[in-house]
């Protein structure tokens, strides 16, 4: 009898009597136990450890090679034309509209269209905008976005801004100044310049910092102005015939058309210009990938949305899995006690 | 380092004896304790490929076995008696059983122990086992197995003494 086994000496003598009167084994049951043990059953070909053995490396090895399958796909194929338009653009083309009135010569729009301005850096020759007509009435407007570098050059450039425009003898229509955290801010100046010197202007805001974008938007003026004059003289004309009241409304009209013709005169005379200058640098598109790249990418994304679809199959049944648990544990925990009732009972 | 045994043939061969004597002392019945011993190791051929020695001796195992074979077992015989009874109107005698091959005092003293009390004094006592394996066998702590023991020593002690006497 080994240590750990020691029953309480106070039993001896009925462990004694007890361990003295072994009840021997039947011989048919000894006969009945050789048979039935003499040939050993094949075990089972499928248990659940050895599927959980081979299934989980075999869904992880499937999960893989699906993501390397798309990955090498990617690789295989060649890059779409979309894609390789995106990688060669790395900033944005200026936009330039010129509405042409009616009746203009297919030669005057070609001209006013032609000249396009493109993006440039602070160190390179200034932009050509397209140059105003000389010879029609034209409502000229240009905006610039510049980039410049922190506060304190936002300050300085939109005082040069300012300077410029007296300069060349426009005025300023509007400023909007604003610094909401330090090192950052923006402001939108809004000037007139005179329409001949609007192109030296452009020319000169455009070199206060680094373009972002430029627009540039035309629309004639001088067939509204040819009617409003045509009108004048009709109405001039026909006052020398007139008597008394007609005359006066006549002169009326006569007054209202010259306002007219001098607000169409005065909005062609003067360039509007808006300047906005910010200290925020644009986000700069990512460079075109390689192959390799682009199949790795693929191959990974593939990868995280497995995951991310295993992880909410695993939230969603998480609540399942834990009834489930609770549940086998209550079922045994009243199952042992069922049986130790019986027990006692027997 | 537990020895084991190379196949069930010969598990059976050596453990035979315990696994009756388990049964006969938990059903009081020869009997039954013959089939269910049989059942045991007719169990345990399928179950073999299970068996981890890591966890535990043969003996241990195959007492397992026995005894949720003997649980269902009792668990037959409570619901066929309570049919009996409910179809005849009352408490249907029990047929006799063969006694067990044990001295009348000892027969009669075991008699007025519950199964849970013989179990215990089986394992503990008869098979020889240490606390830890006949708890494993009993789903409890080896402090468990230990008290419920002794309880049934005395009880079973006392019981003797006044069997002795009569």
């Amino acid at each position: 009898m080994s240590p750990e086994t020691t029953i309480d000496e106070r039993f001896d003598e009925i462990v004694s009597a007890l361990r003295a009167e072994m009840p021997p084994t039947p011989a048919a049951l000894h006969a009945r136990v050789v048979a039935a043990t003499a040939t050993p059953s094949a075990p089972p070909r499928f248990t659940a450890r050895r599927i959980l053995r081979f299934a989980v490396p075999a869904v992880a090895g499937l999960s893989v090679a699906v993501a390397l399958v798309v990955g090498l796909d990617t690789a295989i194929r060649p890059p779409s034309q979309e894609n390789t338009a995106l990688a060669r653009d790395s900033a944005p083309a200026p936009e330039t509209l010129v509405t042409p009135a009616s009746g203009e010569s297919g030669a005057a729009q070609d001209r006013a269209a032609r000249t396009l301005a493109p993006t440039q850096s602070k160190s390179q020759s200034a932009p050509a905008a397209p140059a105003p007509s000389g010879s029609r009435a034209q409502d000229y407007n240009a905006t610039i976005v510049l980039l410049v570098d922190g506060t304190e050059e936002l300050s300085g450039t939109t005082q040069r801004a300012l300077r410029t425009t007296r300069r060349l003898g426009g005025y300023l229509v509007s400023v909007n100044y604003t610094t909401p955290e330090p090192g950052a801010g923006t402001a939108a100046v809004r000037v007139r310049i005179p329409v001949s010197r609007v192109q030296a202007a452009i020319v000169e805001f455009s070199e206060l910092g680094r373009i972002l974008s430029q627009n540039t938007q035309i629309s004639d003026l001088q067939q509204p102005l040819d009617e409003v004059t045509r009108r004048i003289r009709r109405l001039e004309r026909n006052t020398a015939r007139a008597r008394g009241a007609e005359r006066e409304r006549l002169l009326a009209q006569i007054a209202s058309l010259r306002r007219e013709r001098t607000e169409i005169n005065r909005r062609a005379a003067f360039a509007t210009v808006s300047l906005d200058l910010t200290t925020h640098a644009p986000v700069e598109p990512a460079p075109a990938q390689g192959r390799l790249g682009r199949a790795l990418d693929d191959a990974v994304g593939i990868l995280l949305a497995e995951l991310v679809i295993a992880a909410y199959v695993l939230i969603v049944a998480s609540p399942f899995l834990v009834l489930l648990v609770a549940a086998f544990v209550g079922s045994r925990a009243y199952r042992h006690h069922a049986d130790q009732r019986l027990l006692e009972q027997a | 380092m537990k020895p084991v045994t190379r196949s069930l043939a010969d598990a059976a061969e050596k453990h035979l004896d315990d696994v009756y004597r388990y049964v006969l002392y938990l059903t009081r019945d020869p009997q039954a304790a013959e089939d269910l011993a049989a059942e045991t190791f007719e169990r345990a051929v399928r179950l073999w490929h299970r068996f981890d020695p890591a966890r535990g001796s043969e003996r241990t195992w195959l007492c397992q076995i026995a005894r949720t074979a003997a649980l269902d077992h009792l668990r037959a015989e409570e619901r066929r008696r309570r049919r009996e009874n409910e179809y005849a109107g009352r408490a249907v005698e029990e047929p006799e059983r063969l006694v067990e091959p044990l001295s009348p005092w000892l027969r009669e003293a075991l008699g007025t122990l519950s199964a849970a009390e013989r179990e215990v004094i089986a394992l503990r006592v008869i098979l020889d086992l240490d606390p830890t394996s006949a708890g494993r066998v009993l789903g409890i702590t080896p402090t468990a197995c230990t008290t419920r023991l002794s309880r049934a020593l005395e009880k079973l002690e006392r019981n003797a003494r006044s069997a002795r006497v009569a």
